[in-house]
């Protein structure tokens, strides 16, 4: 592969920010140690105590706040892998005694167990298709099943009385102290790295457009699972310190109940912040601690007031409140660079035919798609090579869009074959279908929010370049398909620019260049130049015929523009009531009377609606 | 085994009482009213202070509604309609107003359990065995809201609009409907339900600021396997409460508690529409 440093200009960005804010960490870190090596001296014995208990806490709600805040699962579950932390602490050490051995297994069991309870619930939750909804109920269902199986353990897990009085490490207040505090520092600054480096640009992708990631080709259940698992390893390990700090373990650590209060703390401390439901988590609970016993139900309510109030009224919480407030009346010194990269060339060959491959690009044969007893797509079947720029024509609810989603998803049709470069997509989900060469763009511009252009570019690429967990990159390297329309769509010089700022015409440019950064060598564009101005059109078309031409693309278009279909397609396919009426050249297309009959049927319909 | 589907249609009743207000949030709204539980609980309380009062313990299903309703719209205006565009938030919001409402019941009744008078005690012989009357009454008036409901959604003018909201809630909007007085009714009415359905529990169990958590993870299970529709929920209370009597009655009762949990969520993996047709 040959890099080369692109000209284009705008985006050169302050090398030394990186290390910038690497020193800050760095600061940050030290500061956090340092208050958590004097604390022990300087607080009260009441709050050490508290805040010890806290602190594991604190780790746990680190970890709703990832997979809420950051990746958009809202989840009340992650008390039962602390629950199960405890428990193998508790258990080990009451039924066989405390030692080093022991205690070294019980943290094994702890990961161990969570690990295995993670994975089940991530296959449960975590599926193509599966709701939000769904697995924030499945979320809820885990910490029932387990406080109940607590319950049933009987003398062995001490049942809803809990396990008190074991032996434990013989370590002072202080001591545990400094262990809670540098646990909960270190975890938080692991997790400030994630979060800021590609891994976690691609979990905010994750929230903002689903879809868009899988039709990007990246496994979203397996992204999400994994990450459950990683989580849980976290969870389970503050339950083990927990219950070797506080002797005692009860069904409640592992219940819904701390599983929603974990969900107040992460909202009121501000999600998606870490910092924020850290410190919430902390200030909460040594409220609690202070607040409960003078005033037992008002307490609680006050809280459940807050938690209502935020929600509704700052939904991004309590603490980044407090920041805007006092960043608006002292207006920072440090102007917020957006965040741009280096373009850089990637000299791989766009599209083409696999190598070694003699099989048509696609292969439809006799696709069917019903909705119950509305027939969608009858018994559809054609064949496109390599090379062809091959339009998709027909009247709204001709099934143009549908035949395009049975294409690139493999649940989608009701019966029949489809073969992307030779390989059957059988039920396959997208992700599988972009990995036999499919790339496909959405009717409307499908983008993400609050990424940048350039995170944007680089999560297309998450496929073909496993993203960092530790470094956000500062290049961005893209194949010259790509390149070439961010470039004379003058993306690159909005590089540092969220998506959701970008002009209509700008998205659509950009969501066809992440298509083209995943190298495909079957395209399917569903109108790809909707709502775009008439040189744009054209400067699309050009792309279009280039990568066809050149690159040996085998490039399926949706279009209602007639004009434009001539202008770049080398044949076209009439689709009409869900059946291909015509498959020929465009000359042929164009003649037809059929096609100017279907067509001034629309016109006519068109007009009906229009005048009801 | 006579006993045996007595306990599974009365189950059902029960379950079916429990979320049918529900599901209409849901229907409608397509979020799962956290506060649920809490409304059963007001529903409960409400049968208590019908109690305490002297009043006749059928009273209570009456008074129940009342102040299920009018705690509905309350919520309905000050909570969810802000959160309109942000479901996952309204969901939050509504388990925090559990809370409220919780916290509140318990500095007005204070925190310990207490018993409610059954409307109805006593047996009856039923097909050669005798089973508790109340429990048959309860099917009765399971069977009549499941009348009304049906009556409300397919043969009233808000029943209709109701419906189109269900189905296409920007079409039906599009279309003139004031989908936010649909949404306003809906959830006033789904939660005058819940206080219903907490009044018709009470006299099973007991009353406590908790009463409403247990019930609502099932009834949200069984909202969830049953899409938008009343029948597909009368199908889903059957077959799973069914299980749970099953379960409970040859296996042990904290399995049988959970089955509804465990199956609904394994069905919904598998079936992601659940008892729905399609």
């Amino acid at each position: 592969m040959n890099r080369t440093a692109s000209a284009s200009p705008a985006r050169a960005r302050p090398r030394g920010d990186r290390s910038a804010e690497t020193r800050w960490l760095a600061l940050c870190v030290f500061a956090a140690l340092l208050l958590v090596f004097v604390g022990p001296y300087v607080l009260p014995p009441f709050m050490v105590n508290t805040l010890v208990r806290a602190f594991f806490y604190a780790a746990v709600a680190l970890t709703v706040d990832i997979l809420w805040g950051y990746t958009g699962i809202l989840t009340f579950g992650q008390s039962a892998f602390f629950g199960i932390g405890a428990y193998a602490a508790g258990l080990v050490f009451t039924h066989m005694g405390f030692s080093g051995a022991n205690a070294t297994m019980a943290l094994a069991a702890a990961v161990g167990g969570a690990i295995i309870v993670a994975l089940v619930t991530g296959w449960l939750s975590f599926y193509h298709g599966a709701t939000a909804l769904y697995a924030s109920v499945v979320s809820l269902v885990l910490p029932i099943v387990l406080t109940q199986i607590i319950f049933s353990g009987g003398s062995f897990t001490g049942s809803s009385s809990g396990l008190s009085g074991y032996p434990s490490f013989d370590l002072e207040v202080e001591t545990w102290f400094w262990l809670g505090g540098g646990f909960l520092t270190l975890v938080t600054a692991a997790a400030w790295i994630v979060v800021r480096s590609d891994f976690g640009r691609l979990l905010v992708a994750i929230r903002e457009n689903e879809s868009r990631c899988a039709y990007l080709g990246i496994d979203i259940s397996r992204i999400k699972i994994a990450l459950l698992a990683a989580l849980s390893v976290i969870a389970a390990a503050a339950g083990f310190g927990y219950a070797g700090y506080s002797m005692v373990v009860s069904p409640e650590l592992a219940g819904f109940t701390f599983g929603t209060e974990l969900v107040i703390w992460v909202a009121l401390g501000g999600r998606g912040t870490l910092v924020g439901p850290v410190l919430g988590t902390l200030i909460l609970d040594v409220g609690t601690a202070y607040l409960s016993g003078d005033l037992p139900f008002v307490w609680k309510l006050i809280v459940g007031l807050a938690f209502v109030v935020v929600i509704i009224a700052l939904p991004k919480g309590l603490i980044p409140a407090l920041v805007d407030l006092v960043s608006r009346m002292r207006p920072s010194r440090l102007p917020t660079v957006p965040r741009g990269a280096d373009l850089v060339a990637l000299d791989v060959p766009t599209g083409g035919r696999p190598a070694g491959s003699g099989s048509p690009a696609v292969e439809v044969s006799n696709v069917v798609k019903h909705f119950g007893s509305l027939q969608v797509l009858r018994d559809i079947s054609f064949q496109a090579s390599h090379g062809e720029l091959l339009s998709l024509v027909g009247p709204n609810g001709a099934g143009k869009t549908t035949l395009m989603r049975c294409l690139s998803d493999g649940g989608e049709r009701s019966s029949g074959q489809v073969r992307i470069n030779g390989h059957d997509i059988a039920r396959r989900p997208p992700h599988r279908c972009v990995a036999f060469g499919l790339g496909r763009k959405f009717q409307t511009a499908n983008t993400f929010d609050t990424l940048t252009v350039a995170e944007s570019l680089r999560i297309a690429r998450t496929r073909l370049e496993p993203p960092s967990m530790r470094r956000a990159s500062g290049e961005l390297a893209l194949p010259s398909a790509a390149l070439q329309v961010v470039r004379s769509t003058g993306l690159d010089r909005h590089l540092g620019e969220q998506c959701r700022y970008l002009s209509h015409g700008m998205k659509q440019a950009l969501e066809l260049a992440m298509v083209l950064a995943l190298e495909p060598t079957v395209l399917l564009l569903d109108e790809p130049t909707a709502g775009l101005t008439k040189p744009e059109r054209t400067m699309i078309g050009n792309i279009l015929v280039e990568l066809a031409r050149d690159h040996a693309m085998c490039i399926l278009l949706i279009e209602h523009d007639l004009d434009f279909v001539r202008d770049i397609s080398s044949r076209v396919i009439v689709l009409h009531h869900g059946a291909i009426v015509l498959d020929g050249s465009v000359q042929e297309v164009v003649d037809s009377p059929l096609v100017r009959e279907i067509y001034s049927g629309h016109v006519a319909a068109s007009l009906g609606e229009v005048a009801t | 085994m006579i006993a045996l589907l007595l306990d599974t249609v009365t189950t059902a009743a029960i379950l079916f009482a429990v979320c049918a207000g529900l599901l209409l949030v849901f229907g409608v709204m397509k979020i799962i009213n956290f506060a649920h539980g809490a409304f059963l609980t007001v529903g409960g309380y409400s049968a208590l202070a019908v109690t305490q009062l002297g009043l006749n313990p059928w009273w209570s299903l009456a008074f129940a509604f009342v102040i299920g309703g009018l705690c509905g719209m309350l919520v309905e205006r000050l909570v969810v309609r802000p959160l309109y565009a942000r479901p996952l938030d309204a969901i939050l919001a509504t388990w925090g107003l559990g809370i409220i409402i919780g916290q509140i019941i318990t500095l007005v009744f204070g925190r310990d359990v207490k018993f409610v008078e059954s409307p109805l005690s006593g047996t009856v012989g039923l097909l050669g065995t005798t089973y508790s009357q109340y429990r048959l009454a309860v099917v009765a008036i399971a069977v009549a809201l499941a009348g009304a409901m049906a009556w409300a959604l397919n043969g009233t003018r808000l029943g209709l609009l109701t419906r189109a909201v269900i189905m296409n809630e920007n079409l039906a909007k599009g279309l003139g409907i004031n989908s936010t007085l649909v949404r306003f009714f809906s959830f006033s009415i789904g939660a005058a339900v819940a206080g219903l359905a907490g009044a018709l529990i009470t006299p099973l169990s007991s009353v406590d600021p908790n009463m409403g958590v247990p019930w609502l993870i099932n009834a949200f299970m069984l909202a969830m396997v049953s899409g938008m529709s009343l029948i597909s929920l009368a199908a889903a209370c059957l077959v799973l409460g069914g299980l749970q009597v099953v379960v409970s009655t040859y296996g042990n009762p904290i399995l049988g508690g959970l089955t509804i949990v465990l199956v609904a969520a394994l069905v919904l993996r598998i079936r992601p529409q659940g008892f729905a047709r399609e």
